[in-house]
């Protein structure tokens, strides 16, 4: 029974940790980070910003992707690239409005 | 004049196959509960099979899940409930993946404190199965998450 008890909280903290996903909310503004993760089939990407917050971003019509002032394809995004993201929060949504990689 | 979509959308797939893999993971902890006083075949196999076919749904609900969240992020006004979804259906599918494992383990050595271990992970799974049910239901109900509302005159019923 003490092994049990034991194990039970050892083995939830390694499935809850292995499984979760944190995401934060910001103001609207213009943030400049990291890519962490890029999702081509839903057009998303996490962007991990210098203060530590991580701002999921699900590309809209409106968005506009661009490099060096012109304007590129979903698919030249990858991760460890360096964008600067302009994003609107709307309720506790951020739509993204641009990103511009920068590298 | 707006159009009535058509109802077999992405996003409709996932409310239609989280249900069944609810109601055999629920009662395949209770069948494994009883299963600890009552050791017949019935709540033992039985338990086993609502585990095994409840966890494959499990796992084609998180593939339909992460097909509607492609369509429903776009749309919702606190997405970080759908969030919260995502990770909490996680946390139990892995822990009923995990109860099939211990319960093939158990298949072997054959030690009590293996299946009240399991059981245990099980009713912790179920309390996460609720919780990530809950917030389903409140992006539905609050959000409308895939849900289509109609014009308020209703004339692409017409």
């Amino acid at each position: 029974m003490k092994r049990i008890i034991k194990l039970v909280p050892a083995f939830l903290l390694v499935v809850f940790f292995a499984a979760c996903e944190t995401t934060d909310v910001v103001e609207s503004g213009i943030y400049t980070g990291t890519i962490d993760e890029v999702e081509p089939a839903k057009t998303e990407i996490y962007v991990k910003t210098a203060e530590g917050e991580t701002l999921e971003l699900y590309f809209t019509e409106e968005t506009s992707l661009s490099r060096a002032g012109e304007e590129v394809d979903f698919s030249m995004l990858e991760e460890g690239m360096t964008v600067e993201v302009e994003v609107e929060k709307v309720g506790k949504r951020l739509d993204p409005i641009s990103v511009e990689i920068m590298e | 004049m707006n159009q009535l979509p058509d109802f077999w959308r992405t996003e409709v797939f996932h409310p239609l196959s989280v249900h069944l893999p609810i109601a055999l993971l629920l009662m395949a902890t209770f069948f494994k509960l009883v299963s600890l006083w009552n050791n017949g075949e019935t709540w033992n196999k039985g338990g086993s099979i609502l585990l095994f076919v409840g966890v494959i749904g499990g796992w084609i609900s998180i593939y339909t899940g992460n097909l509607a969240d492609g369509i429903v992020s776009r749309e919702l006004c606190d997405p970080t409930v759908l969030k919260d979804h995502e990770n909490a259906s996680l946390v139990t599918v892995w822990l009923f993946t995990s109860v099939v494992l211990i319960e093939m383990i158990h298949g072997f050595l054959q030690k009590a404190w293996l299946k009240l271990l399991m059981v245990m992970t099980m009713l912790i799974g179920s309390g996460f199965l609720g919780y990530t049910g809950h917030l389903g239901a409140t992006l539905v109900y609050q959000q409308a998450a895939g849900v289509y509302v109609p014009s308020s005159d209703c004339e692409e019923f017409e």
